[in-house]
């Protein structure tokens, strides 16, 4: 690409996920131009799309600002030029691929696939990488959670039931094991039943 | 039997009702189905997650199927349906501003019921003549029946809707907060968001569908031709669910449970109060100020809502035509024979000892009240099948049909991929 002495393309990222928005613009930078829209919907994305007046546009394929950009399919007197959706060229296989990424990409005025291929890949990437990031964090707070439920159940159990520390958490393993549920679920269930035993005085409950 | 697991995608509006009972009321598991539904945010979204086999059926735009089987758009062919989910079920809401605009400009016009949209007419003449920027209207999906009632309504009020307005597609979850920052001025769209914009006290409701074109057809039961022939009996099997739940869905009493169902943050989100009334037809405002009980504002059984009628087919794809979004010379019968289909949908509801028509097509527009159906394997009851401007769409003169009006995009408003594919199509119909 850099030995063709043509102008960088306008690359316009529409994504209600700023900080994904920013990866995607980050990894396209230094082969485009690039405008990203967060919380842009509509007549409002319609406008920004005629002032910017971007080569491709990438979005989230889920977004619901797709059907607007769709509606750029049709000819309208503000662009002139109908726009496609990229990986329609590819087929279904590669569809379905940037589908799975969450990647959807709209080339303006019959640009060549080649062209725009590699900002298709980077997006493609960035979006992958924003989603282990996300599925990171996911399990490092679960942990965390189940980490203090099963803590604090464990603070329940010898509390009230006079275990000791080693006791309470082989208890609540064993039946762990045994109802084939994480030790999480467990330790929440010591918790609900010391909540409602607290509740009623310890006395009526089950 | 081994049992097979379908994905089924839907929409968060109130006519997803059909999908949400037939898998809460267990009509899938009696069918032998295990059923994952799939909420889309997107038209475009649920359309290529079915094209590309990531649901096996959506809760689709019929019109979407239909621009599909005329080569139009990403999956030329790809689709098909047997089984019409809802008729009626939108409404054109205005801003309070424009809606009072109109009730200065032309006060003699908006006392009719159904309200025409001359006193609109009256207001982008006046907006014209002070040089103001023009009107925004906002419908959901360019192959929507919500752009072509909203075109037609404004058609019919000699409103050139790609010259005289400006017409945007907005989400419609966005739509409420679109009119209340004046990002629009107006909009077509399915319920609960023209109830959403009355309640916040920022829109009036000037005109129902049903209003525009009597027991017009909404969403489908889309699913790809190419799934429904290898599974013929899957097919089956989840037509005769969703029927199922169609059938229990029409009666009035059912529809505050569906209303409940469909509240649910897995379904609409929605509270119960703010989308019961889409659902039991009570209250709707229409004519910008009345308030009327409309059990039909949406059906979903009655007057064999659920055949797939090819003159439904057809007059969607006139409308293509007239707003040049597909080229006149078209194959309509093979067309339409390949987007909607009866046959299919008589065996299943034969088997269910429901009564089906005997035809395939019907002349639209000729009923101004309720009338009987008696080519059919038993007397039906229809509603109207009027349009707002009286005229009769017969489905065997089509492309006249869509030559015969006035107020028609008299060149193409395709996109250059598009239009080669429906070049092909008329190609291959010759």
């Amino acid at each position: 690409m850099p030995s063709e002495s043509v102008a960088p393309l306008r690359v316009l990222i529409v994504d209600n996920d700023a900080a994904r928005a920013r990866q995607v613009e980050e990894g396209l930078a230094g082969d485009a131009v690039v405008h990203s829209a967060t919380q842009v919907h509509g007549r409002v994305l319609l406008d920004l799309i005629a002032e910017i007046g971007p080569d491709v546009i990438i979005m989230d394929c889920q977004s619901p600002d797709r059907d607007t950009i769709e509606s750029l399919r049709q000819v309208a007197q503000s662009n002139p030029k109908p726009i496609v959706m990229f990986v329609e060229e590819e087929g279904i296989s590669s569809m379905q691929a940037a589908i799975d990424a969450g990647v959807s990409a709209y080339v303006i005025d019959g640009l060549t696939p080649k062209r725009v291929r590699p900002l298709i890949d980077t997006a493609i990437a960035r979006f992958k990488q924003m989603d282990k990031m996300r599925a990171e964090l996911r399990k490092t707070k679960d942990d965390l959670a189940s980490r203090k439920a099963i803590e604090r159940a464990k603070g329940l159990l010898m509390e009230r039931q006079g275990m000791t520390e080693n006791q309470a958490f082989s208890a609540m393993r064993d039946m762990s094991q045994q109802q084939g549920k994480p030790l999480k679920d467990v330790a929440e269930s010591v918790i609900t039943i010391f909540g409602i035993i607290g509740s009623t005085g310890g006395k009526d409950a089950l | 039997m081994t049992r097979t697991t379908l994905k089924l995608g839907f929409a968060q509006l109130s006519d997803c009702a059909p999908i949400a009972i037939a898998k809460e009321h267990g009509l899938f598991d009696a069918n032998g189905l295990d059923v994952d539904l799939i909420r889309y945010a997107s038209w475009a979204a649920m359309r290529d997650a079915l094209g590309s086999g990531i649901i096996d059926a959506a809760h689709m735009l019929s019109p979407i199927v239909v621009a599909s089987a005329a080569g139009l758009g990403p999956f030329p062919g790809a689709f098909t349906t047997a089984l019409t989910l809802n008729l009626n079920g939108n409404a054109i809401t205005v801003s309070t501003a424009l809606f009072n605009e109109m009730t200065e400009n032309a006060p003699e016009t908006m006392t009719h019921c159904p309200l025409s949209a001359a006193a609109l007419k009256s207001a982008i003449n006046v907006r014209a003549s002070l040089g103001a920027p023009p009107l925004t209207l906002a419908h959901v999906y360019t192959h929507s029946m919500h752009a072509y009632e909203l075109r037609y309504w404004l058609a019919a009020a000699g409103i050139d809707p790609d010259e005289d307005v400006r017409l945007v597609v907005v989400p419609p979850s966005q739509m409420v907060n679109a009119l209340w920052e004046g990002q629009i001025d107006g909009f077509c769209v399915g319920e609960p968001w023209n109830n959403a914009a009355i309640s916040a006290g920022i829109g009036r409701t000037l005109i129902t569908s049903g209003e525009i074109w009597s027991n017009g057809p909404e969403k489908v039961l889309a699913v790809r031709h190419d799934w429904a022939d290898r599974h013929p009996d899957l097919h089956q099997a989840l037509l005769r669910s969703v029927l199922k739940a169609c059938q229990w869905l029409d009666q009035p009493i059912n529809r505050i449970a569906a209303a409940r169902v469909i509240s649910s943050s897995n379904y609409v989100g929605i509270p119960f109060e703010d989308i019961v009334g889409s659902l039991s037809g009570d209250g709707h405002q229409t004519a910008g100020r009345l308030q009327m009980d409309m059990p039909d504002f949406n059906v979903f059984h009655r007057y064999a809502a659920n055949f797939p009628w090819h003159s439904h087919a057809k007059w969607i794809l006139s409308q293509m035509v007239r707003w040049g979004e597909a080229p006149a010379d078209l194959d309509y019968d093979a067309i339409a024979r390949s987007a909607f289909q009866p046959d299919t949908y008589r065996s299943v509801a034969k088997s269910m000892g429901i009564a089906c028509p005997d035809l395939d097509e019907k002349i639209e527009g000729t009923h101004a009240h309720a009338w009987l159906m008696t080519e059919a394997s038993a007397p039906i009851a229809f509603g109207p099948d009027r349009f707002l401007d009286r005229r009769i769409f017969d489905p065997a003169d089509t492309k006249n049909y869509a030559a015969g009006f006035d107020i028609r995009h008299r060149g193409s408003r395709l996109g250059e991929r598009d239009e080669s594919q429906a070049l092909t199509l008329v190609r291959a119909a010759r």
